[in-house]
């Protein structure tokens, strides 16, 4: 038997899944048109703010869930961690809206070692998938795995500052414009497990401590 | 797969849960408890080896759907039920670790010990407020008017009705309103000074205000008494209890923190009936 409240988590859900497609296309834009030097900040502007629109929609309709139905059990778990997980979907937005700035700030990139940047920014891709998958199959295994691969983020952007720090020599540009890119994609992964410390607390009620 | 084949999975965990529950606070030892009680109501097996205990100065709320066993469980800790024709229990029930069905203890005095509020609010409609106060100290033999009038204003400072009737003690209790007489009742209750008072549905026949006042008076009645309270109201029971049960069919089927069974239930059938799910 269908309940009042029903209809209100299936527009949750699929408020949370439309946020999902468009901040995955919106990192990955992002991403790929640092690449390739290619300035994309109008288009990643316009879907960052969006996403923050779009976070405000799911909050509004989390509390009235709350408010009229005072939810409990599975239901208060997953409307809470839609609020947090729709919060971390306009976060990938913005940061993705950051990383696409940092073209517009330093101007051409295209004789930089970009290196570090492709393979933090392929792991970065690959979490906002795999962390999408997980909410919309419940799948713990995934969600777990998440905090293995955010370690690899978080390795290569420290070992890029220490390196940098310790080593001066080079272009300040390519230096400062990746340790800039290297930090958003540390914080899009990051962003990227929390949805999946959510997806953990849906499933089984239990929270992950933060690292 | 049904109802009924799902109680099956329901594991003595629940009561494990229960004890490991609250670990780190500070809390203070079971009042009451139950061991394998068993109810009837002539052929109607109403409660099934239920096992549970209850914490001192704790607000424990039953929760589960109509004929679960709820208000008779509670009916069995003070005797109650067997002034029912044709009820019988088997099992232990213990009163600080005391058997108050065995032969050498008093129903009387055990009703005195655990007192009992009832669902609809039942002032006795010919005494005034005051009477109604001291009607169970004048029925143990207090004639001591002194003695009286000081149960009389603890009893009502207590049930948090002193001053809204103070003036009125002569009044007849009927008069007052709906939520102010299921105070007096739990005055009238606090009177013979229990040590643990269980209430029936005790806000389910008053409006939001009123439910909100017994509801705050629960709180701070829990300083001096351990409380237990039956509530169809699953929100009343996450307000106010620190242990929640879940009843089915007569059996316990889940047990714990409030936070945890209301947040994180642990049974499938206690998830399904928080969230509506049921049948």
């Amino acid at each position: 038997m269908a309940r009042l409240m029903d209809m209100g988590l299936d527009r949750l859900r699929s408020m949370i899944l439309d946020m999902a497609g468009l901040s995955n296309n919106t990192v990955t834009t992002a991403i790929d048109a640092y690449e390739q030097g290619k300035d994309v900040r109008t288009t990643i502007f316009g879907w960052s703010e969006e996403l923050r629109l779009l976070q405000d929609e799911v909050s509004e309709l989390a509390v009235e869930l709350i408010a009229r139905y005072q939810p409990v059990a599975s239901d208060l778990r997953f409307i809470k961690s839609c609020m947090e997980i729709s919060y971390g979907f306009s976060r990938f937005g913005r940061y993705a809206h950051d990383i696409a700035d940092v073209l517009g700030i330093f101007g051409d990139l295209s004789t930089c070692d970009k290196s570090m940047i492709h393979k933090a920014g392929d792991q970065a891709k690959t979490m906002v998938n795999l962390s999408i998958k997980a909410f919309t199959e419940r799948n713990v295994e995934l969600a777990s795995k998440l905090n293995e691969m955010d370690d690899i983020v978080d390795n290569i952007y420290m070992d890029f500052v220490k390196k940098a720090a310790h080593n001066p020599g080079g272009d300040l540009k390519c230096t400062v414009s990746a340790t800039l890119i290297l930090r958003y994609l540390e914080r899009i992964a990051d962003h990227a497990t929390y949805v999946g410390d959510s997806v953990l607390y849906i499933v089984s009620g239990e929270r992950t401590a933060r690292k | 797969m049904t109802v009924e084949l799902q109680i099956e999975t329901v594991k003595p965990a629940n009561t494990q849960a229960f004890e490991a529950a609250g670990q780190g606070k500070t809390l203070g030892p079971f009042k009451m408890q139950t061991d394998k009680l068993n109810a009837w109501f002539g052929q109607n097996h109403v409660l099934k080896d239920l096992s549970i205990k209850f914490r001192e100065n704790q607000v424990t709320a039953i929760i589960g759907p109509s004929g679960c066993g709820k208000s008779t469980l509670i009916r069995c800790l003070n005797r109650m039920h067997e002034l029912v024709p044709g009820a019988k229990t088997t099992g232990n029930v213990l009163l600080d670790g005391v058997e108050i069905y065995s032969r050498r203890v008093d129903a009387v005095t055990v009703r005195r010990r655990v007192g009992m509020v009832f669902q609809k609010p039942n002032p006795f409609p010919t005494m005034s407020v005051y009477d109604n106060v001291a009607a169970g100290l004048k029925l143990n033999g207090v004639r001591n008017q002194e003695k009286l009038d000081q149960a009389v204003l603890n009893s009502l400072k207590r049930a948090a009705l002193w001053d809204e009737v103070k003036n009125d003690l002569d009044k007849s209790g009927v008069s007052l309103s709906g939520g102010q007489q299921q105070r007096l009742c739990i005055a009238r209750a606090l009177a013979v000074e229990p040590e643990v008072i269980l209430m029936d549905e005790p806000c389910s026949a008053l409006d939001p205000i009123a439910t909100a006042k017994i509801e705050e008076l629960l709180t701070s009645l829990k300083e001096q008494y351990t409380v237990v309270i039956v509530t169809h109201n699953m929100q009343q029971a996450a307000r106010v209890a620190d242990f929640t049960a879940f009843l089915y069919l007569g059996q316990l089927i889940e047990y714990g923190e409030t936070t945890n069974l209301f947040e994180k239930p642990e049974q499938e059938l206690t998830e399904r009936y928080l969230t509506g799910k049921f049948g």
